[in-house]
């Protein structure tokens, strides 16, 4: 488990293109695809939904942005994020899941939300080495524990 | 189980959608109270291919028509609705 | 058999028990080759009967040799005793016998066997019931197969999903050569085999030019996943599968403690190789240890160096067989006879010394001590007895299409095999190999008698049974099934189901095609419960859902209380209290000084944007939009018929910006419908919701003293009734909503839940200073029922309109929210509706879920919603809703609950039984 972060859903309901413009001035990159994320040291985007972006990090200069066509709200309470590192954190993936969490599927860089063990989780492929999930902080000791049993079973 | 492909997400599992109604039991907050009676509990119900909205409750969460055949569940289309996004 | 049958080469090592006797067995024998070899050939009784039962088989589609294994809670019967593993110390059980395998009591049934024929059970229901209370225990006793463990199972069981371009089921020579073909044209393949090693019938008949080893690592090294121990056992819509994987034997102690796995594989294209499975041959005893497939027989010679008769007779219908003999006599049998059903010169050369005869069917065996002595058989229409110890039989041979079927494909009938072919799928499927084409073996008519000619060996059905419900008036194959259990069993009559259509064919006089054929479902073979559930084995199959402030409140140790997934406290107990007793204290403190409470569960929506109003104005039945910033109120939610769906506050946190919550039992539903509304119903609105249940914490803070004890917290005046003000509260941001449930002075604080615990210890800590305590749903249930607050779920059960409610005055006159046009229906404001009332008992406790009445023996009028006492005068007191209530109050009733033995005389009133005038809160 990671430390607590500042989390924010990012939505915008109106003008999409001339938002994205917007904040990509202020940012200096474009906001992700969908199912994709980018970022830098100080912010990541992670794209999981057609309208809202999950931003990790300090939201000031997009709040600036969005006027009247979008807004940000705080969502960091409500989620812990986690870390599952080491080669066979694809294969962790798969148990319990319903998603093709494979390279060519889900490469490094990737977003998707899902359902691990009937909990909707939010995952970003960090890197092929590491995975981030995104979970619900009800949830979080539950679906640990769920993990913690499977790891045995990775590369048996 | 459906394989069922998300507009934004591509092919996903069934487990990750919820079914909400068909497009003929959506009943318009503006309209009449035959209306609404009407779409609540008259539905086409056909033996064939029939229009449904879904949801991508635990992916996306956005919503979607399936056109889905109700006897061979082959899915013949599926359309995004929802607020205007970007790609 | 008597003996052992296989020489021991010292490769015995793995020690097992059955039936508390201890034997040796080889790496990779089943337990029915490790018994065979050790010469245990009788290994069960038969479910109705209690006859004396072998193996017949070297399958899954073994009918007989049904085994307990495993001890305690890993304990799994009806374990074919061909589909498991020795392994060290494995524990084997037999099933279905009293006080011995061999010495079995209930066995004399069989002498009753006409009185147990087909249709048994449905005779006995027809009888009168007390017939039925009779055999009822007797039925209980004597039919059946394995005991269910007792224990709970201590292993854990993995749910795995699995994508592919091409799953191969079956490692035989064609599913081999299907997976490395697709391996090396770049597919992603799976490849699943249930046996322990691959092969298929080559481990049975090898091919010297086909290596199954080589091949598997060939596949294995060009990226394919290769399962063993796999049954794909169902096959599902849009190419979806279900395999089913033993991580470990049965019985066995998993080292990594998961004992099977469930995959949930998605498939691009299915490959079924799954070859064929040997049909019996019915004739009387057929049933008895001793009589085995002929192909199984060929099995337990060369794989396993087994030999399970020494004097060998052969009956078939095919040339297959033949196999057979050259195998048995090649290991040193002897073949006393080889029974072709054929015209003379139909099969092809037998080995050198074994006697052939044409147009020779076997009639019955006898055995005695549970081994077979004689083989009698018809040939050329006069019998002939043959001394034997085993009997190999070949009825022909039934395609595995069982998957097949379950895809929607639809079978072709095949004359020269009497089989049924997979043809066409409506999937992205095919079958390829031996199921495609079964030998050639022509229909034979039995020639044994027929009560003792067993059909479905499991189900103890007989071709007298077939015949009886066919004299009885069955005439299509479903009812026969129905009426006689035929395929009814645990292996889902695989050996079964052909001999039975052949005979309802023939009493038909139609072609078997035209008998019809039964459908196939999944799963494949027997899966376990444990294998379904799961990871949900444990905690009644569902996660626990932490609230925030859980270890704080664990500190206190409460009595917790499960609310769908979550867990909150339930109450306090100090000084050995009961609940009830800490209830009524922390409710009393509540009254008199003040009282904080974990909320944090309630569903929370932030709503911003232009027209973050106008969503809730379609979303709330009660107006919202005139609401000025920093001002809430209470509201509810309609569905779209009018009924109550779910109520909560709504606040005006600033200009744009609203915050709605609700039930806590409602949130996942009213995030659902919040989100189908903005986005299905009106995609313009320039709003975004955005469900933030768990990001905030909520404490409610409640009691005369409440107000002074915030104030000195947040430095600050606390806002008025239903204001809303942010605040610093231990140095951490806060929302303060001044909002009264329980009826006093109250405010809700909500803060982040991940900074929540230095909020809480603080507020905790001025309340018990000034004299206040923590208090849990237990007591809020009794200040709420005191206040008449509705609850959803209790008196908002699904089927109450804001009027039924006493709401009716709050709705939006100018409509267009949900369910404004439901409401107009006259029926949901007619006067007989059930009203919400306040009950206040004349005498004793009101019980919980009591029906309203006004006279002994009359129909209910309304029932008991939620009941409760006083909780600083004292008296019972209740909510209730009852038939035009609202109009009724002063009546006297009788609430009655029979199933509780609980009476009580009330007197119906308004749903308010504390400050109606609520001025203990407004200001």
């Amino acid at each position: 488990m990671l430390p607590a972060a500042p989390l924010h859903a990012l939505e915008i309901w109106s003008n999409p293109q001339a938002v994205a413009t917007r904040i990509e001035k202020a940012l200096g990159f474009a906001l992700p695809v969908m199912n994709r994320s980018a970022g830098n040291d100080a912010i990541t985007l992670l794209r999981y939904e057609p309208t809202v972006w999950l931003v990790e990090g300090d939201v000031a200069v997009i709040a600036d942005t969005l006027g009247d066509d979008g807004a940000l709200t705080a969502i960091g309470g409500g989620i812990v994020r986690m870390r599952l590192a080491g080669p066979h954190w694809r294969d962790l993936l798969l148990e319990g899941g319903f998603f093709d969490t494979s390279a060519a599927a889900f490469p490094a860089g990737a977003t998707a939300a899902t359902v691990i063990d009937h909990v909707g989780v939010r995952l970003w492929a960090e890197s092929d080495d590491a995975c981030i999930a995104y979970v619900p902080a009800s949830y979080a000791l539950s679906l640990h524990h769920f993990w913690d049993e499977a790891l045995p079973l990775l590369g048996a | 189980m459906y394989q069922i492909t998300c507009p934004h997400c591509g092919p996903r599992a069934q487990t990750e959608f919820t079914y909400e109604r068909t497009t003929d039991s959506v009943v318009d907050p503006a309209g009449d109270t035959h209306a609404a009676m009407q779409a609540l509990y008259t539905r086409a119900n056909p033996m064939g291919l029939d229009d449904e909205i879904w949801r991508h409750t635990y992916g996306c969460r956005a919503w979607m028509v399936l056109t889905r055949h109700r006897v061979t569940h082959e899915i013949r289309a599926v359309k995004a609705i929802g607020p205007e996004a970007l790609p | 058999m008597s003996g052992p049958s296989r020489s021991a080469t010292g490769d015995e090592t793995i020690p097992f028990t059955f039936d508390g006797n201890t034997y040796h067995a080889r790496p990779g024998d089943t337990l029915a080759a490790a018994l065979l070899a050790n010469g245990v050939g009788l290994v069960g009784r038969s479910f109705k009967y209690h006859r004396p039962r072998g193996i017949m088989t070297a399958g899954i589609e073994e009918p007989n040799a049904l085994v307990t294994v495993g001890t305690g809670g890993r304990t799994e019967p009806n374990t074919r005793a061909t589909d498991v593993f020795v392994y060290p110390g494995m524990v084997a059980k037999s099933q279905n016998r009293w006080p011995s395998l061999s010495f079995d009591v209930a066995s004399i049934f069989g002498l009753a066997a006409p009185a147990l024929g087909a249709g048994f059970y449905y005779k006995t229901f027809f009888g009168p019931a007390k017939h039925w209370m009779l055999y009822e225990g007797f039925i209980r006793r004597a039919a059946g197969l394995g005991n269910a463990p007792t224990e709970a199972d201590p292993d854990n069981f993995s749910h795995k999903a699995g994508f592919c371009d091409v799953l191969v089921v079956g490692a035989g020579p064609a599913g081999l050569k299907a997976a490395l073909a697709a391996a090396e044209a770049g597919k992603r393949v799976m490849l699943v085999e249930q046996d322990a090693v691959p092969g298929g019938s080559l481990l049975r008949d090898p091919d010297p030019a086909i290596d199954p080893a080589a091949m598997i690592a060939r596949i294995k090294a060009l990226g394919g996943e290769v399962l063993l121990r796999t049954t794909a056992s169902g096959y599902w819509d849009h190419n979806f599968l279900t395999l089913t994987q033993r991580l470990v034997e049965p019985g066995a102690v998993p080292p990594h403690g998961f004992a099977q796995r469930l995959w949930h594989v998605r498939a691009g294209r299915v490959i079924l190789a799954t070859g064929l499975i040997e049909r019996p041959v019915p004739f009387a005893n057929n049933d008895h240890p001793g009589v085995m497939l002929s192909q199984a027989v060929r099995s337990y010679v060369r794989r396993w160096g087994v030999l399970p008769g020494k004097r060998v007779v052969i009956a078939t219908n095919n040339d297959d067989a033949y196999l057979t003999a050259e195998a048995l006599v090649a290991a040193g049998a002897e073949v006393v006879a080889l029974l072709d059903a054929r015209a003379p010169g139909s099969g092809p050369t037998a080995p050198a010394g074994v006697q052939v005869f044409y147009d020779a069917k076997p009639a019955k065996v006898i055995g005695r001590k549970h081994a077979l002595r004689k083989v009698t058989a018809v040939i050329g229409g006069s019998e002939h007895s043959f001394d034997a110890d085993l009997i190999a039989v070949s009825g022909g041979f039934v395609p595995v299409a069982h998957l097949h079927m379950q895809a929607g494909g639809k079978l072709t009938w095949n004359e020269a095999a009497q089989a049924f072919i997979p043809g066409e799928t409506p999937q992205a499927c095919e079958t390829v190999g031996a199921a495609l084409n079964p030998p050639s073996a022509p229909a034979i008519a039995p020639a044994g008698k027929a009560k003792t000619s067993f059909v479905d060996f499991q189900n103890d059905v007989s071709l007298a049974d077939i015949d009886l419900a066919w004299q009885e008036g069955y005439r299509s194959v479903e009812h026969l099934k129905r009426y006689t259990t035929l395929g009814m069993a645990t292996d889902q009559g695989k050996t079964s189901n052909m001999v039975a259509l052949s005979r309802l064919a023939e009493k038909q006089h139609v072609t078997v095609p035209e008998a019809g054929l039964t459908t196939f479902r999944p799963p494949f073979t027997p899966v376990t419960m444990g294998l379904m559930a799961g990871a949900g084995a444990r905690n009644a199959g569902a996660h626990v859902r932490r609230i925030p402030l859980h270890s704080l409140h664990e500190a206190h140790d409460p009595i917790w209380q499960p609310l769908g997934y979550w867990f909150r406290p339930r109450a306090y107990p100090v000084n050995g209290e009961s609940l009830q007793q800490a209830a009524l204290r922390e409710a009393r403190t509540v009254r008199t000084v003040a009282g904080l409470s974990d909320v944090s569960t309630l569903g929370k929506f932030e709503v911003s944007g232009p027209d973050a109003a106008a969503l809730l104005e379609l979303v709330c039945a009660t107006t919202v939009g005139k609401l000025a910033v920093g001002r809430g109120r209470y509201t509810f939610m309609c569905r779209e018929d009018g009924f109550v769906n779910d109520d909560g506050t709504v606040w005006r946190l600033a200009e744009n910006r609203y915050l709605l919550t609700s039930s806590t039992g409602g949130a996942d539903r009213m995030a659902h419908f919040i989100s189908y509304v903005r986005n299905s119903l009106r995609p313009d609105l320039k709003c975004s919701v955005v469900n933030v249940q768990e990001h905030y914490a909520g404490i409610a803070l409640a009691g005369p003293q409440a107000r002074a004890i915030l104030a000195s917290l947040i430095g600050a005046e606390p806002p008025r009734h239903m204001g809303y003000a942010p605040g610093v509260l231990a140095g951490v941001p806060v929302h303060v909503l001044a909002a009264s449930y329980s009826g006093e002075r109250a405010f809700e604080i909500h803060v982040e839940a991940t900074h929540a615990a230095p909020v809480w210890q603080a507020i905790e800590h001025a309340t018990r200073a000034a004299g206040g305590a923590p208090y849990g749903l237990e007591a809020m249930e009794l200040l709420r029922i005191e206040k008449g607050h509705v609850v959803v779920g209790g008196e908002v059960d699904g089927r109450s309109t804001p009027h039924d409610l006493g709401l009716g005055g709050m709705l939006n006159k100018a409509g267009g929210f949900i369910g404004a046009a439901g409401l107009t229906r006259p029926a949901l404001s007619a006067p007989d509706r059930n009203n919400l009332v306040g009950l206040v008992s004349l005498d004793g406790p009101i019980p919980e879920g009591g029906m309203l009445i006004q006279r002994a023996g009359q129909s209910p009028q309304g029932h008991v919603t939620a009941a409760a006492r006083r909780i600083l005068e004292g008296g019972a007191i209740a909510l209730a809703l009852l038939q035009g209530g609202h109009k009724r109050h002063g009546e006297e009733l009788i609430v009655t609950s029979p199933t509780r033995g609980e009476k009580a005389r009330v007197r119906v009133t308004a749903p308010h039984f504390y400050d109606a005038a609520g001025e203990r809160y407004r200001d």
